[in-house]
């Protein structure tokens, strides 16, 4: 499987992600369309480690996997603080700062 | 050999172990009965004991700072062991000014929140290992020499300041919290997919094998520098993100309003600080390529642009807000702008390197400071919010005026006040690399910012409090205090002689090729 | 390049083929014989009850977030695993380390509360 279908494949992967973020007006969505962005890096990272050698993409891609984690559990549990003082999740309803 | 490594990073290594140890002693520690929350609804042990803890966390981070001067004065580069840390961790000069600078904007934050948590009864002791923990992030963050220790840091401090936001558990604040974590999170993907595309385009992850690999690539106009600039362009998105220049400041106003005001104080020094600290060794070792740093084909245009424009369109805002934090949270955005006009200059002047961490410092012990005396205006309940509410403080605690007096007028860049030198060297080195243009937006910038600075000044001598109104209690606190003495401290000395601080600060540069 | 994909769809083909024939050949001619009881959604061999939509407790996402941060460490510890002996004492000096940051930090979830299901 040549580079290019791979980069595109992660190239789409990251565009929808983007799309994902600037659409959705659920926080738990944007935030989903974060995790799709960081997964296309983590195929690039793969990718590129596998047609280049070595061994440093791979590496590369295990830390930011654990980084994403650690991003996506820190987002929950303000997702949940902030359902547990207004009941709701959607961002354009969190009005109360704008202005 | 591992002595020198142990003494070099002592600074790191002390606050990443006052934090493990702070965070046990929140949780395990005995509550104080006397100091819990009537209606804290969670009634931990870290509960009531804001104010020791605070004073625990701030000495750590004030040995943080003596150690990074211990540091200096041996010389990261007498200490041998250090080289292997390399390309992971670069601890030269430039890494230890900044290691200075972060944590004493922390431990400033952390005795402003000893005062502030236990005034508003905020029961949230973990402020404190969260600072930690974030400064730990920032300093590895200032010294970090390759992508992945980069975005490890990145993380390490970001994650901790979301938290800090979200600290009050009102909906404003959860809110604040949830809005510039999803924005800082795409922020930082937009960066790791620049950072993919560049161990793409140049098979190396530390910053001085990409920048010898883009050299090497050079004038071609094969897919690789076209992924080299995909890559510069998201990286610079990521970082103009975390220093807030517009047009990426959206979320700034809003996460410094919602956020408690030691934490605001801690977002406005510690990241701008890291944050400027990693763009300089970025952008001057891994696109340090003459091509990249020309005026035509490069980022110091896209720099400039973001530069004039944090300036401009921060001043003219910050003007119109009637909230005074809201005003400081512009005034920061500002500032930004200042220093991206001397991350614009290095591209000519050799100077400019140090004029930025000059400038941090002041900034650093300048901002702290208005946001400790503006903490000071303000009690539980009667809390210091609009310009109105400062109106006739100066006669009902004249030392509290003062001191945010004394802030503002460094912060608006009068002499003799730290401020004032920052500013100046800043214009200083502008001039030195020919950026004419920009020194002349930058002065007529300092210029429209003194007024609203000026007006705080006004409200507080000038002006009395409308009849009826609720009047700011200023509160009293011997951590808030004695923060705002250290900061005064150093305003006035950094004003009055700054050439020592000035001499070190122009031996610290990144070092590039 | 597009050669490279062709076994890669005569793959989707055929699954498509065998999955579609399974299907509706059991539709064509197996016997119909419905009671009410097989009529019912299958679940676990239990009776189904209430809506596929319910709300759960918070406290499960509060659980679950735990669950995944700690759970996520592993991803250090497999190479590690893999590499013990070259990497000898300084790796396993190393891994102590970052496995004590870890025990402190499920401490302090514990006396913090975080792992107590009433609350």
């Amino acid at each position: 499987m040549p580079l290019t279908s791979v980069l595109l494949l992660s190239m789409a992967l990251f565009c929808i992600g983007v799309f994902g973020v600037l659409s959705r007006r659920n926080a738990i969505g944007i935030l989903l369309g974060v995790e799709l962005m960081a997964n296309a890096v983590n195929i690039n990272l793969v990718a590129f480690s596998r047609f280049q050698g070595g061994v440093v993409g791979q590496v590369f891609a295990v830390f930011a996997i654990a980084l994403t984690v650690a991003e996506v559990v820190v987002g929950l549990a303000l997702v949940i603080l902030l359902y547990r003082s207004r009941k709701d999740v959607r961002v354009d309803e969190a009005n109360a700062l704008s202005g | 050999m591992t002595f020198d490594v142990v003494y070099g990073l002592s600074p790191l290594l002390v606050v990443a172990l006052g934090a493990l140890l702070l965070m046990l002693a929140e949780a395990f520690g005995k509550p104080n009965p006397q100091g819990l929350a009537p209606t804290g609804e969670v009634s931990d042990a870290g509960a009531g004991r804001a104010g020791e803890l605070g004073m625990g966390a701030a000495v750590v981070l004030f040995v943080g700072a003596a150690l990074s001067l211990g540091v200096w004065l041996a010389g990261p580069d007498n200490l041998v062991g250090l080289e292997l840390t390399r390309p992971y961790l670069i601890w030269d000069r430039f890494t230890v000014f900044v290691c200075f600078t972060l944590c004493l904007g922390g431990g400033l934050s952390c005795l402003l929140a000893g005062g502030y948590l236990t005034e508003h009864e905020i029961d949230r002791a973990e402020f404190f290992p969260l600072v930690l923990f974030s400064t730990v992030g920032a300093m590895a963050l200032a010294a970090a020499g390759e992508l992945l220790t980069l975005f490890v840091a990145l993380e390490t401090m970001s994650l901790g300041v979301y938290a800090l936001v979200g600290l009050r558990r009102t909906p404003r604040s959860s809110e604040a919290a949830l809005k510039y974590f999803l924005l800082g999170s795409f922020a930082a993907a937009l960066m790791l997919f620049g950072a993919a595309l560049l161990y793409g385009a140049t098979g190396r992850t530390d910053l001085a094998g990409i920048g010898q690999a883009i050299a090497a690539i050079g004038q071609g106009e094969g897919p690789g520098a076209a992924q080299v600039l995909i890559a510069l362009v998201l990286v610079v998105v990521g970082l103009a993100f975390k220093v807030s220049a517009v047009p990426f400041h959206m979320w700034t106003p809003d996460a410094y309003e919602g956020a408690p005001t030691p934490a605001t104080s801690y977002m406005a020094v510690a990241v701008k600080t890291a944050a400027f600290a990693v763009m300089v060794r970025v952008l001057l070792i891994a696109f340090g390529d003459e091509r990249l740093t020309s005026w035509a084909s490069g980022w110091p245009p896209v720099l400039a642009t973001l530069a004039v424009a944090s300036m401009t369109v921060a001043n003219l805002v910050a003007g119109r807000q009637s909230s005074v934090k809201r005003m400081l949270a512009y005034s920061s955005i500002a500032h930004a702008g200042y220093a991206l006009v001397a991350v614009v200059a290095t591209i000519r002047s050799p100077a400019a390197e140090g004029s930025i961490l000059f400038y941090l410092l002041t900034y650093t012990v300048s901002t702290a400071g208005a946001f400790g005396a503006l903490i000071l205006c303000g009690s539980r309940g009667k809390e210091a919010v609009s310009y109105e509410d400062l109106a006739g403080i100066a006669k009902r605690h004249p030392a509290a005026a003062m001191a945010f007096s004394l802030f503002l007028l460094s912060l608006a860049g009068v002499p003799p006040t730290a401020g004032f030198f920052g500013k100046l060297y800043v214009f200083q080195a502008a001039i030195d690399a020919e950026l004419y243009v920009l020194t002349v937006v930058g002065l007529l910038n300092s210029l429209v910012g003194a007024y609203y600075y000026l007006r705080v000044i006004v409200f507080m001598y000038m002006r009395e409090p409308a009849p009826g109104a609720t009047l700011a209690v200023p509160m009293r606190s011997g951590y808030v205090a004695s923060a705002l003495v250290i900061a005064a401290v150093l305003v006035i000395a950094l004003g009055v002689l700054p050439n020592v601080t000035l001499e070190w600060a122009a031996i610290a540069t990144v070092g590039r090729s | 390049m597009l050669e490279t994909y062709l076994p890669m769809l005569f793959i989707f083909v055929i699954a498509l083929t065998i999955g579609a024939v399974m299907f509706f050949g059991g539709q064509l001619i197996g016997p119909k014989n419905p009671t009410p009881e097989k009529m019912m959604p299958f679940e676990c061999g239990n009776d189904s009850q209430g809506t596929a939509g319910v709300r759960l407790n918070v406290k499960f996402y509060l659980t679950a977030i735990l669950f995944v941060v700690f759970d996520i460490e592993v991803v250090f510890i497999y190479p590690w695993a893999a590499l013990f002996k070259s990497l000898g004492w300084t790796g396993f000096a190393t891994m102590l380390a970052f496995i004590a940051a870890l025990l402190i930090a499920l401490a302090y979830c514990w006396k913090k509360g975080a792992l107590e299901w009433e609350s």
